[in-house]
């Protein structure tokens, strides 16, 4: 049997392989680009692998080929957080190593630098989230002012949510403090600026940005590429996004009175 | 004077698309093409409608070429699709259709008088299809390609990679 380095241990292996694993599946990658990173990493070191993949938990079990040693890991996946610099940057690392045949260590290394990749600043993704949002009232046909209504309950909606995240609330919780500040500014303008006419587009695009696209796609992808439980799990988290949104909406409606 | 709105329109999508893509934490370098798949995905979307296909078929091929698109940008940018595919469509996710739905489902729990209530119970049906079609079509439209063309494209960035190494 030949692998291209003796030196690293198994379990050194398939902790490097979990690490790429867990922060792939906490950036918001889908089931089947987990599965064939970790794969064409393992085989570059001429290992096996089985592996099982959950929202919350890889298991895996990394066996040298012909031979009895074996090792199987557990991990908890961290809370997720989109991040496609991480996906992208693993993905290019990944193609790096094959070429080079890059050694445990030097993977370690890169997946601490990719981590380490900045973030945009805070007021970049305010300023151009609102911006989005600002875009989503133009297009389905709001006039001017209800856009820019739209870009401050954004702007708003979007700075507590980012502070909730700051003091470690629930997830959905903090979807719900965004989607009830968004909607009360929109609801009332349309209470009191438009006097209960029908223009709804601010209100209605006011919470666009907290909308689950990637549980969304990434659920479809899952469910076609026939990680069936992955799929819907990733479907259920979004149903409850979606809901906190609706619960938001519901509240405002009932303390505005619209 | 159509063309003007329809820039418009364009250079809005691309603008949401942009929103999404920065609150992904997408690399910085991949923002510019997020920005032309989503005005693109859009534009095809409301050609569509104009022509008289329907939402439903219109996010489909919108999310499609999104999806299609989103293989090109990632050889050429050298990043895995999904960073170009997820943020370009969602611009054009059914936010109104979801809207009146939620608004009509909050009706109907409220006074059955048979008159009103048939009327509510048609307009949320009938709104409430079309989002959750739109929606799937839209999930549907932006990953199948990935799982179409996604073992050649590997293949195609490890080519690149090589002649950039090189």
């Amino acid at each position: 049997m030949k692998t291209t380095n003796n030196t690293d241990s198994l379990k050194s292996m398939g902790d490097c392989l979990m690490n790429i694993g867990a922060e792939l599946m906490s950036a918001g990658a889908n089931t089947g680009r987990i599965q064939l990173t970790i794969e064409r990493i393992s085989k570059m070191w001429g290992i096996k692998t089985e592996l099982m993949i959950t929202n919350r938990v890889l298991l895996i079990t990394v066996f040298i080929p012909e031979s009895d040693q074996f090792i199987t890991i557990l991990k908890r996946t961290l809370p997720h957080a989109a991040n496609f610099t991480v996906v992208s940057g693993v993905s290019r690392m990944t193609w790096k190593a094959v070429e080079q045949k890059s050694t445990v260590e030097q993977i370690n290394d890169e997946l601490k630098r990719i981590k380490a990749m900045p973030h945009y600043k805070r007021w970049v993704i305010l300023l151009l989230v609102s911006l989005a949002g600002f875009a989503f009232c133009r297009n389905l046909g709001g006039t001017p002012t209800d856009a820019f209504v739209t870009f401050v309950a954004t702007f708003a909606g979007l700075f507590v949510r980012q502070e909730a995240h700051k003091k470690k609330f629930n997830v959905y919780l903090t979807v719900l403090f965004a989607a009830l500040t968004a909607t009360m500014i929109t609801g009332l303008y349309s209470k009191f600026y438009l006097q209960h006419t029908k223009e709804y587009i601010a209100h209605a695009t006011s919470v666009l940005f907290l909308i689950p696209g990637i549980p969304l796609i990434n659920s479809f992808s899952d469910l076609i590429d026939g990680n069936h439980l992955n799929g819907v799990l990733r479907s259920v988290n979004g149903l409850i996004i979606a809901f906190s949104i609706a619960l938001g909406f519901f509240i405002t409606w009932v303390i505005v009175g619209l | 004077m159509e063309w003007l709105i329809y820039a418009e329109k364009g250079f809005w999508f691309g603008i949401a698309a942009i929103g999404f893509a920065v609150l992904f934490n997408v690399p910085s370098r991949t923002l510019f093409p997020i920005w032309v798949l989503g005005a693109v995905g859009g534009l095809v979307k409301i050609w569509l409608v104009h022509l008289g296909h329907g939402p439903v078929l219109g996010t489909f091929i919108g999310a499609s070429i999104i999806g299609l698109l989103s293989h090109l940008a990632g050889w050429w940018k050298v990043s895995p699709p999904i960073v170009f595919s997820i943020p370009a469509s969602i611009p054009m996710v059914p936010g109104i259709f979801t809207y009146k739905m939620m608004m009509g489902v909050i009706k109907l729990t409220g006074n059955p008088n048979p008159i009103e209530y048939s009327k509510i119970l048609t307009d949320t049906v009938h709104n409430g299809m079309l989002a959750l079609f739109m929606l799937l079509s839209l999930a549907v439209g932006a990953a199948l390609p990935l799982l179409i063309v996604r073992k050649k494209s590997g293949k195609e960035l490890q080519d690149l990679l090589k002649y950039r190494n090189e």
